[in-house]
């Protein structure tokens, strides 16, 4: 029995790795990533790995195809999908006009900034408290914050909507501005976690020379988690941005996102969708989204995700 | 400059009298529910009070509506328990959809990062294609799967077709549920970068000692690789439980409709428990049976939580250690 069975890819050409961990250390200090150092990937991880892409990226062609397809491809199925011969790119520009696009595009990026700006702030100051002032009864609302964590926001939107309906809320952006002050439980850990790295002798320093808390944290710590707190900008936008459920219970037809506009807004006078311009819709819709996250990947990587959860 | 006034910080506070600490300890403590107020309101006026409004309602016989509406008891909760069985049919159908998608996106998720953490060619284009699904908004995601899933333009029914079966209406009972897992599924490169970033955290040193004793690649995974990153894991369990339980949005937006919120039409498949709480509270206008709903759904939650935190006190890694050791100091 060789380890070349045992192999997860399930191949049989990886080289003996008995032999290859024998081999001197690599001489970069720098620590590889791979699971043994020689290793070359085999043939059955790149079919592996084409596999997965197809199955991944299927989706984001197969809508690019229905976006570029007239009314007549569409009906002919996959064939005419598949018809390259016409692609219609005015499909885009009248997606972008016969319903009222930009009006619905200014509101998602009001919406969505207006969010973004108060979480960050909020959750920073929020998240500062918990690492670096102390007071009787913090522990036990750091434990709250951790259980919200838990608590199905899903759940609880149902009853802020019928609280919110009841204050007259419902039709207005004061329901995010009210989220957006209260900071939010994920980006508070987050910031947590920031600040409680930083060293105290800075903290200390800023304190002996007069500072006190609140300006030490604004001119000391705030512009130390400037990577943290664009992070969390980020990801607060693109979470607002894509959020669906909160503005269709709470907003009206005119003044509501770009989720709610391209879920329902395509359609001819008889009610029947015009799904060639829906498609062209969504993808300009989450464009932004992708492009933040492609430009920001290693970043978010290693500053949100990983950290939050390594502890 | 830092160290001089860190060394006179020290000699400061060590002079500074017992009366000037209390002040100082008060001051900080002032300071610090000044800074944490917006949160704590924040729970008060948008947690608790929905919370807690929702269980005022759930023993009343309220519509959303009309202003005529009277406390009925316990009878909704009666109701829930014994006469309604779609109620427990909707909580089943949730409870085996999230034991069906978590562990395999979880499990798909760790696979997809050893793939990408091997030292494969354009290895951050690759991970790139495998994350961006996780961050396309929801809406976007639904469109594209219906159209994959669609009857007559519809990708896979191309495909059926070239191997000379029947078109399939997947987005109907009963095939729909199956969409709903692969579009849930498609998602799994969030978890994906988390397990990477763990992956990475695992000293090469260990898995190389392995490898020395003739531990084959499986073996390694197995012994070594998964119990280190297993916290990892267990969060994303978790959360991915907590997160599939109440999942609402995505069978809505699945369900064949172009009009605004129907959850009314979403196949029976699909209607997990949160779109049967939403039917009830926006379709049939029963915001006190809805609520009473939503209150099981609350204490079902809740007890999963505080038993998963009991399981999890030995794997799962707070900072709530690094803060103790902290205030020693």
């Amino acid at each position: 029995m060789t380890h070349l069975a045992e192999s997860p890819m399930g191949t049989a050409t990886t080289p003996p790795t008995t032999t290859l961990a024998l081999r001197a250390p690599a001489p970069k200090a720098r620590r590889r990533t791979s699971s043994s150092p020689g290793d070359r990937p085999s043939v059955g991880i790149y079919i592996m790995i084409v596999i997965a892409i197809a199955i991944f990226g299927i989706p984001f062609i197969w809508i690019v195809l229905t976006a570029l397809a007239t009314p007549q491809q569409l009906n002919d199925g996959v064939s005419g999908l598949l018809d390259l011969s016409s692609p219609v790119w005015s499909n885009f520009i009248d997606a972008v006009t016969k319903v009222d696009y930009l009006s619905y595009g200014a509101n998602s990026l009001f919406l969505s900034i207006m969010t973004a700006v108060l979480t960050t702030f909020s959750s920073a100051t929020v998240g500062f408290a918990f690492a670096r002032l102390r007071a009787p009864g913090k522990n036990a609302l750091f434990l709250l914050v951790v259980s919200t964590m838990m608590i199905p926001a899903m759940a609880t939107l149902i009853p802020t909507y019928v609280l919110f309906a009841r204050l007259g809320l419902v039709g207005t952006y004061w329901p995010w501005v009210l989220w957006g002050l209260a900071g939010a439980p994920f980006f508070i850990f987050l910031f947590r976690q920031f600040f409680s790295a930083v060293p105290r002798e800075l903290e200390d320093a800023a304190i002996m020379d007069g500072a006190g808390w609140i300006r030490s944290y604004f001119l000391v710590f705030l512009p130390l988690a400037r990577p943290a707190l664009l992070t969390v900008f980020l990801l607060s936008f693109t979470g607002a941005w894509g959020d669906y459920l909160a503005p269709a219970l709470l907003l009206n037809m005119d003044n509501t996102t770009l989720a709610v506009a391209t879920t329902s807004m395509y359609a001819d006078p008889r009610g029947n969708p015009l799904v060639p311009l829906q498609s062209a819709g969504a993808i300009i819709y989450m464009l932004p989204v992708i492009i933040v996250f492609l430009f920001g990947q290693r970043y978010f990587m290693s500053s949100a995700m990983g950290s939050s959860v390594k502890g | 400059m830092s160290t001089l006034a860190a060394a006179a910080a020290a000699t400061n506070v060590a002079a500074a009298g017992a009366a000037r600490t209390r002040g100082w300890r008060r001051y900080r403590a002032r300071t610090f529910y000044l800074f944490a107020s917006p949160w704590i309101a924040g729970f008060v006026l948008l947690t608790l009070t929905p919370v807690v409004y929702a269980l005022i309602v759930s023993f009343t016989n309220y519509d959303g509506a009309s202003a005529k509406w009277r406390f009925i008891g316990i009878r909704n909760y009666v109701e829930l328990f014994t006469a309604s069985p779609a109620v427990w049919e909707s909580m089943m159908r949730t409870v085996a959809y999230t034991a069906v998608v978590v562990p395999l996106s979880v499990a798909g998720g760790l696979f997809l990062a050893l793939l990408v953490n091997e030292r494969i060619r354009a290895r951050g284009v690759v991970r790139a294609i495998f994350f961006v699904p996780s961050v396309v908004p929801i809406v976007a995601t639904a469109i594209m799967w219906r159209l994959i899933f669609s009857k007559d333009a519809g990708l896979l029914n191309g495909i059926v077709q070239v191997f000379g079966g029947q078109k399939v209406t997947w987005l109907a009972d009963p095939y729909v549920i199956y969409a709903l897992i692969v579009m849930s599924l498609w998602g799994l490169g969030g978890g994906m970068i988390i397990s990477l970033a763990a992956l990475q955290d695992v000293p090469q040193e260990l898995t190389e000692a392995a490898r020395l004793d003739g531990a084959g690649r499986l073996r390694v995974l197995r012994s070594v690789v998964v119990p280190l990153i297993s916290p990892v894991l267990y969060f994303q369990v978790i959360t991915g439980i907590i997160a599939t339980l109440q999942m609402l949005v995505q069978p809505m937006l699945l369900a064949e409709s172009s009009g605004k919120l129907s959850s009314a039409m979403v196949p029976e498949s699909t209607t997990l428990f949160m779109v049967h709480v939403y039917n009830e509270f926006f379709y049939n206008n029963r915001f006190g049976y809805g609520s009473a709903m939503l209150w099981v759904f609350f204490v079902v939650i809740l007890l999963f939580t505080v038993i998963m935190q009991r399981v999890s006190r030995r794997v799962v890694f707070y900072q709530n250690d690094v803060e103790d050791r902290e205030d020693e100091k």
